[in-house]
């Protein structure tokens, strides 16, 4: 019980210390001329905004501020200038093949994941016996542990005796071919990924879709059906742009969460022939090295990489999402 | 008649694709189970045994024994309780301030809340590892807990927000020419309103902490305070090892079944907070 002891204390002294600033803030506000309500709601918020500067703001500049210094936890921050980027972007032999595994990792997993959790939910949208279990079997996936998924994938795939090379067999046999090695050869490692993200189409992505879906209204395919459209066209003319601000959303967060791959990386291990994602990067730099100023630069990068893309994608929305309240006009 | 006859056969179509689906999530579940209760020599048998004869279901124990298991579980379940206490406090009430009250520059700070979603959290993540290494406190499980105070998850406080503004405001307002505070209005009026947004949140946070593994890793080098997840991490084996595969499915059907058991338990809830949220803008 030791062990717990001391961040307990600590862990009940948070939240007195940040009622006691929320109480100065909403005094200090009434004085600047702010009104009781107006006051009262900043105050509210005031832990998020503690944390957000704390835990958010200040550490995106001070890993700018590290990613021009060589800093590695135990010595004062060098400032290096522009090295750590010159040395990434010409002489490391890890950096580029990282973007380029990270990069088509999320080309590869991000219309197998949008397009087939919307197609999944549509499936899940329709009048079935039983639909009520299935939407529990469908949402198992975002249950289980990462790790274990990650696992349970090593196993799958492997090489010798997994499940994935004994179901392929026949195939495998009609070719003459021997059984791939999906993780250990750099040359599957995509395919592999492929395969397993098709299991991210399950879970919480077909949970989200099925929610929008049942927002459309109803009597937009009553007068299609007096029109006669076909299922194709009311898919495409009435579903679609109904639903396209959460298919922006899910496309947005797929890209994301696809550019930040770690634990399931971790654990799978793929050869390092492959190269290592982004993010395994920055752990092995900053926290195996101890590098933390070249770390720092990676993130950077993979940042400026998200955003960039982000831009790019809300750019092409005005052509393709639909919002209810311009309809009106 | 044809017309329905096609109806008929879409269908049939329909369950065969419903259901084949169903089979391919189970098939790595029942794998699982399946690899848990193989003996060594069995785990990679060819072809692949479906269900092993006969069944260790002494693994189970031998992998919970081969590694202080039950010291990592009191270790993860404090870290759980710590933080879901923690953000499911913090985020209602930040919630709350942002679904009910108006204050200038309320907008823009909703919206840098919204962004902060869009965050690599690898940018952030060794800024934080050297303010927490500067407080002395690695190698603690505060990093992992204190941070919940300042509602750091902005989904759930989004979701929140969405519930409460679901909720009529004339009753805060009867509420208040009745004599209550904007905290009692809180507490008593709209707290109970929300019931199935806290218990998803609740299964949510539960899982995030439950599952976690950077965090752990990260900031846990003590073996005292190592967590399941890490605990887990040595059945990997090393270079000259390999992996106990039994123990670490044994492990891992440990470790999800608590989540399992919880999603079933509050999954009516669970689905309609997350179809509230109604995610239309």
């Amino acid at each position: 019980m030791e062990r717990f002891a001391g961040t307990f204390g600590r862990w009940l002294m948070t939240p007195i210390i940040l009622v006691l600033i929320a109480i100065g803030l909403y005094y200090f506000l009434r004085r600047i001329g702010w009104k009781h309500r107006q006051a009262m709601g900043f105050s509210l918020i005031s832990p998020w905004v503690i944390g957000f500067l704390i835990f958010t703001a200040f550490p995106l500049v001070y890993s700018l501020f590290l990613s021009f210094t060589d800093y590695n936890l135990f010595n004062k921050p060098n400032w290096v200038g522009l090295s750590n980027y010159k040395w990434l972007f010409t002489k490391d032999i890890e950096f580029w093949k990282s973007v380029k595994l990270t990069l088509s990792y999320a080309a590869i997993t991000l219309p197998i994941g949008v397009i087939g959790s919307l197609l999944v939910a549509m499936l899940l949208n329709k009048k079935i016996k039983g639909v009520g279990i299935f939407r529990t079997i469908y949402y198992l996936p975002a249950v289980l542990p990462e790790v274990a998924v990650a696992l349970l994938w090593r196993l799958f795939f492997n090489s010798e005796s997994g499940l994935l090379n004994y179901m392929l067999q026949p195939i495998l046999k009609l070719f003459n071919l021997g059984k791939p090695d999906w993780f250990g050869d750099a040359r599957f490692v995509l395919p592999a990924f492929a395969i397993m993200s098709i299991w991210g189409i399950f879970g919480t992505n077909t949970v989200v879709f099925l929610a929008a879906l049942q927002g459309v209204p109803r009597s937009l395919y009553e007068v299609a059906d007096l029109d006669g459209a076909s299922a194709f066209k009311k898919f495409w003319n009435i579903t679609v742009p109904q639903i396209s601000p959460i298919i922006l959303l899910q496309i947005i967060m797929g890209m994301i969460g696809a550019l930040q791959v770690f634990t399931v990386a971790m654990f799978v291990r793929p050869t390092s022939a492959a190269g290592k994602f982004l993010n395994q990067l920055i752990y092995e730099r900053g926290f195996t090295q101890l590098h933390m100023g070249e770390a720092s630069a990676i993130a950077w990068v993979l940042f400026i990489i998200i955003l960039a893309l982000s831009l790019l994608v809300f750019k092409t929305t005005p052509a393709w999402v639909y919002y209810e309240s311009e309809g009106m006009n | 008649m044809k017309n329905s006859k096609g109806k008929m056969i879409g269908k049939i179509i329909t369950y065969i694709i419903v259901i084949g689906l169903a089979i391919i999530i189970l098939i790595p579940f029942f794998w699982m189970i399946s690899t848990a209760l193989k003996s060594d020599a069995d785990i990679f048998a060819w072809p692949p045994e479906w269900i092993p004869r006969p069944p260790q279901w002494h693994n189970f124990a031998d992998a919970w024994n081969a590694m202080p298991f039950s010291k990592y579980l009191s270790n993860t379940l404090f870290i759980v309780i710590l933080g879901m206490t923690g953000e499911m406090i913090s985020e209602t009430l930040v919630a709350y301030g942002f679904a009910r009250f108006d204050f200038p520059g309320k907008n823009v700070i909703f919206f840098i809340l919204l962004s902060t979603m869009m965050l690599p959290f690898h940018v952030t993540l060794i800024p934080t590892f050297v303010i927490w290494n500067k407080l002395g406190l690695v190698n603690n499980f505060d990093p992992l807990v204190l941070r919940s105070w300042t509602a750091w998850g902005p989904f759930y406080i989004f979701l929140l927000r969405q519930f409460f503004m679901g909720i009529p405001i004339e009753l805060d307002e009867a509420a208040e020419i009745d004599g209550a505070s904007p905290l009692q209005t809180f507490y008593h009026i709209l707290l109970p309103q929300i019931k199935p947004a806290l218990l998803a949140i609740g299964v949510f946070t539960f899982k995030g902490y439950w599952n976690d593994f950077l965090g752990p890793m990260i900031y846990l080098g003590d073996a005292e305070k190592y967590t399941m997840n890490i605990g887990m991490y040595f059945f990997m084996g090393g270079p000259n090892e390999p992996p106990k595969w039994n123990y670490l499915m044994a492990m891992s059907t440990i470790i999800a079944l608590p989540i399992i058991i919880l999603f079933f338990a509050a999954q009516k809830y669970f689905i309609e907070g997350v179809t509230f949220s109604g995610l239309k803008e």
